[in-house]
């Protein structure tokens, strides 16, 4: 797989020092304390069922973790506030096709096998095995990190725009991974 | 990535989620997630580690299939690098009643 940009060496040893489990939950921890309150009491959260069986559902895959095809523009690594669009990565798409931009993880494991963030060759293996219906038409890469306005941006335009575009390939289900 | 699981879940298409940080998950009020305490950038596992790979798989479809409570995190404890990992009983999924509810 194609390497992009991997940040400086001050952040990619923050990068190495942020992986270790403890310090990830205790970065999680101060980033929920100081998060404006998400959930509205008064719809809570939201929640479908599975309208089929499993073996007859369409899948698509949506990662955060930068993943996206070697062709389309990288995601944006000047900005502090991160990016809030997001790549359309077609289901037919060769793995050897896909890269991963994104700076503030250490992706080294998964440039050697991208199943490790974005499972798309285990889902054809599934559908192949007749354990899901089918592989969506087009799968979803965004990259996480997004902070100041831009939470406003992915949470009112990008993240809805997706949303519809699963309506419209008929998907029944999504499985989100993060970097 | 909780609140991009939101808006689809919003528009009625259930969502899985894999979670590296419980408290974020929670605090997002992510609709179902599965939780691993491993490195960032894991969510699957290790690299070229299929049997690993398919059980996340296996484990966050089974919370799809099973899950009733919006907000649901289920945390399997799966060790880093500690674990030895077989092939799932994929047949399970397809009837819901022989699997152990999460």
């Amino acid at each position: 797989m194609a390497q992009t940009d991997r940040g400086s060496w001050l952040e990619r040893l923050s990068n190495r020092i942020f992986a270790i489990p403890s310090v990830a939950q205790w970065w999680a921890r101060w980033r929920a304390g100081r998060m404006p309150a998400v959930i509205d009491p008064a719809t809570g959260i939201p929640f479908a069922r599975l309208a089929k069986p499993l073996a007859q559902c369409r899948a698509a895959l949506i990662t955060t973790g930068g993943v996206h095809r070697v062709d389309q523009r990288p995601f944006d690594m000047e900005n502090p506030d991160g990016d809030a669009t997001y790549r359309e990565i077609p289901g037919d798409v060769a793995l050897a096709e896909l890269t991963i931009t994104h700076k503030y993880y250490d992706h080294r494991d998964a440039d050697q096998d991208i199943n490790v963030i974005f499972p798309l060759e285990h889902f054809r293996d599934l559908a192949a095995q007749g354990v899901i219906g089918q592989v969506a038409p087009r799968h979803f890469g965004f990259m996480g990190h997004i902070d100041g306005e831009l939470i406003q941006v992915l949470t009112r335009r990008t993240a809805p725009e997706v949303a519809q575009k699963l309506r419209q390939d008929e998907v029944d289900f999504a499985l989100l991974t993060p970097a | 990535m909780g609140l991009i699981a939101r808006a689809i879940e919003s528009v009625g298409i259930p969502t899985v989620a894999i979670s590296l940080a419980r408290d974020l998950t929670e605090a997002v009020g992510v609709p179902r997630a599965v939780f691993v305490r491993w490195p960032l950038g894991h969510p699957l596992g290790e690299p070229h580690a299929p049997a690993q790979q398919r059980t996340m798989i296996f484990e966050a479809l089974k919370l799809l299939v099973h899950g009733r409570q919006p907000g649901q995190i289920v945390e399997p404890g799966f060790r880093w690098r500690r674990e030895r990992y077989n092939e799932p009983n994929w047949d399970a999924l397809q009837n819901p009643e022989t699997l152990d509810t999460p």
